[in-house]
């Protein structure tokens, strides 16, 4: 082994790097790409709901509560039915998914510390706005009868809405806040097994890789030479995802980066592993592309990354714990919005540690071999 | 750091780089699971030699190659290689051999320069060393002045003189070339041997894979390797030898196919085979005018031309040896 070759080495990566069209926006654009996408689109939170809002009091107390409604930024009125068919009508054409009822009287009730009664009605045609309303309303609600009657005197309820949720670690529910530490580790994993199979099978498409071992490169030479570049490329890209996720999302960083940055370069040998197995796997760099969308699908899916994973039939719940990409992604969401401690998330650590080294040493080993004849 | 695929080398009294033969091979054997890819080979190469070792596609060329440059391990016997062994101290071999492929494997995407650059820090020239063997690489391969030129845009010839120039960077006394001419045109072909010739004359040693038998002949000595096997060694001359007694006639016919397939036929022909547009055929010991081959092929419909005895050529030998084991060339 010789540093002078794993140099040289490393500098031939850069600069073939720097000059290939198609591997360029991989690294670069893709990482953006994602996180705005998913940062936008997936982690988007229903905002900006249409209400429609039939206030039969017309009290002060009355328009403090469609205010409660308005100011929270979920919902828009969108109309003011005057009357309960109206008020069907507006749900059923579709100018609101959201109605509120304040009967005759609520204000008095307010005022005199008696208990009051507002209606909410949801259109559940749309399972996850519906769901998400509910839960803004009764915590709207919950909010409004705290002002009204002081804590403790919870006399106020919505029809058929629980006022008591409180959302933890994340008031605000914003989808944003738990989809940027998730998107570290997919992007960790998806652009370093994918980057890392595409350069090996270039080589051995171009035949330069059987030139190289005429030379003095030994393999352990060869193999530093083309993790350290990735690797090198795989931290600009966490850091810049991070940056974007802290300053341009705000969301908040509570964790440490030790454990943090430490549980994902221990991720990152997983990643590394599958990219050497997939170049294996692969003639051309074509096929490494699609054995990489491949293997990214039931990561994607079984890792908790985009669906809770708690609510999977059995026997697929059961493969999630080989998926690595599951036991970090437990990590990183942890430490970045609670700053849950290495002590706290030890058991994930063991786990990802095992299938991440397991992974590394199977894909190092089956490439080494293969180097060999 | 000591990673699992390293072997440690155990130091060895220095027998290496005396003035023995460049290469001693003995009983150098590798298979391939029920596949002998090379079986029992031995030969020797001296140094300053151009030696030539032929063969058609699959007969085990690359993988004696591959063996002798350290980089797979023979399944037995072994051989030196510059005076190291190529079991033992791959390593130190693949420092003194230059090696360059049919597919001439430089970068596409790096520049002349920084393919230069790059075989120069694996070898570890030192920055004077380097200035000057780059010097006399771009005037060898004719870039001078395109150095920043992209290798994947230069034609075959350039990009072939500039593969054989990172080959031979470190100057090494022994160059591997592994069919360099094939897919090139005559012209570059012919400018790339007089490199070769000139290689050779300042003493290095050239092991040279070819099928075309016309560029057999520059070699000072030849093998023939099929099926795995030697089936022929010596010096262009001591090849052909076996055949100067024989009578060779080359015939010039329409559809020259099926007159090769019919003059097959006949015992007076040993062998036959085309030899471009023209049937060649070998008589053994018999005269031409014994023969009456005209008057088969005209009988058959054949429009028949010229009928001339030649000189057995380096081909004319290799269908020989390949007949006598019992195959087709």
């Amino acid at each position: 082994m010789s540093w002078r070759r794993i140099r040289t080495l490393i500098w031939k990566e850069f600069v073939q790097i720097s000059r290939d069209r198609a591997m360029l926006p991989i690294l670069f654009i893709m990482p953006i790409l994602q996180l705005v996408l998913f940062g936008y689109v997936v982690g988007s939170d229903v905002r900006n709901l249409n209400l429609a809002v039939l206030d039969q009091d017309n009290t002060v107390q009355s328009v403090r509560i469609v205010d409660g409604f308005t100011s929270s930024g979920y919902f828009t009125v969108s109309a003011r039915p005057s009357s309960d068919a109206q008020l069907k009508d507006a749900l059923d054409g579709g100018q609101a998914v959201v109605a509120i009822t304040i009967p005759k009287g609520l204000g008095d009730a307010v005022r005199s510390k008696r208990a009051a009664q507002i209606g909410v009605i949801i259109d559940g045609s749309d399972s996850r706005t519906s769901g998400v309303a509910a839960g803004y309303a009764a915590g709207i609600i919950a909010d409004l009868s705290n002002q009204f009657y002081g804590t403790g005197g919870a006399a106020m309820t919505a029809g058929g809405v629980n006022a008591q949720v409180r959302v933890l670690y994340n008031p605000t529910m914003r989808a944003v806040n738990t989809m940027v530490p998730a998107l570290l580790a997919f992007i960790l994993l998806m652009s370093t097994s994918n980057v890392m199979s595409q350069a090996i099978v270039k080589e051995r498409e171009k035949g330069t890789l059987e030139q190289l071992f005429v030379t003095p490169i030994g393999r352990a030479d060869y193999l530093l030479g083309k993790l350290l570049p990735y690797t090198l490329i795989a931290v600009a890209q966490l850091t810049l995802t991070f940056l974007v996720g802290v300053l341009w999302f705000q969301v908040p960083f509570r964790g440490s980066l030790l454990v943090t940055g430490g549980g994902l370069m221990l991720f990152m040998l997983a990643a590394l592993g599958i990219g050497m197995i997939v170049s294996l796997m692969s003639r051309t760099r074509q096929q490494a592309q699609q054995t990489s969308m491949f293997l990214q699908m039931p990561q994607m899916m079984l890792s908790g990354f985009m669906f809770p994973i708690d609510a999977l039939p059995k026997w697929l719940y059961l493969l999630t714990f080989l998926i690595p990409l599951r036991y970090i992604l437990v990590i990183v969401r942890a430490n970045f919005l609670k700053g849950s401690s290495f002590m706290e998330l030890w058991p994930q650590f063991a786990m990802m540690a095992a299938f991440s080294i397991a992974i590394f040493l199977f894909g190092l080993s089956r490439f080494s071999k293969r180097l060999a004849d | 750091m000591q990673l699992p695929w390293t072997k440690t080398q155990q130091t060895r009294p220095n027998t290496s780089g005396g003035d023995g033969d460049a290469i001693v091979v003995s009983g150098l054997r590798k298979t391939f699971g029920d596949f002998v890819a090379v079986d029992n080979v031995d030969f020797r190469v001296k140094r300053g030699e151009i030696f030539g070792f032929l063969g058609p596609n699959g007969s085990g060329k690359t993988t004696t190659i591959r063996m002798l440059c350290g980089v797979i391990a023979p399944t037995s016997g072994g051989g030196t290689v510059m005076g190291y062994d190529v079991v033992n101290e791959p390593e130190r071999v693949r420092e003194n051999i230059g090696y360059m492929s049919q597919k001439f494997s430089l970068f596409q995407d790096l520049t002349v320069d920084e393919n230069l650059r790059f075989y120069s820090g694996i070898y570890g020239l030192t920055p004077e060393k380097y200035a000057e063997r780059r010097a006399y690489i771009l005037r060898m391969a004719d870039l001078e002045g395109r150095e920043d030129e992209l290798t994947g845009n230069l034609s075959v010839g350039w990009k072939q003189r500039l593969a054989l120039g990172c080959a031979t960077i470190h100057e090494p006394k022994l160059i591997f070339l592994d069919e360099p001419t094939s897919g090139v045109d005559p012209t570059a072909r012919r400018q790339f041997w007089e490199l070769l010739n000139d290689l050779a004359n300042e003493g290095v040693t050239l092991f040279v894979t070819t099928h075309y038998m016309d560029e057999a002949t520059h070699c000072n000595r030849l093998a023939f390797i099929y099926r795995g096997t030697i089936i022929a060694e010596g010096t262009p001359q001591e090849v052909k030898a076996d055949l100067t007694a024989d009578t060779i006639l080359q015939i010039a016919v329409d559809r020259g196919e099926e007159a090769l397939a019919a003059l097959e036929e006949l015992d007076s022909v040993d062998e036959g085979y085309m030899q471009g547009s023209l049937v060649h055929v070998n008589l053994g010991r018999r005269g031409a005018e014994d023969a009456g081959l005209r008057e088969f092929l005209v009988d058959r419909g054949f429009e028949v031309g010229a009928i001339d005895r030649v000189e057995p050529t380096l081909e004319d030998a290799f269908v020989h040896l390949v007949t006598q084991q019992g195959g087709r060339a």
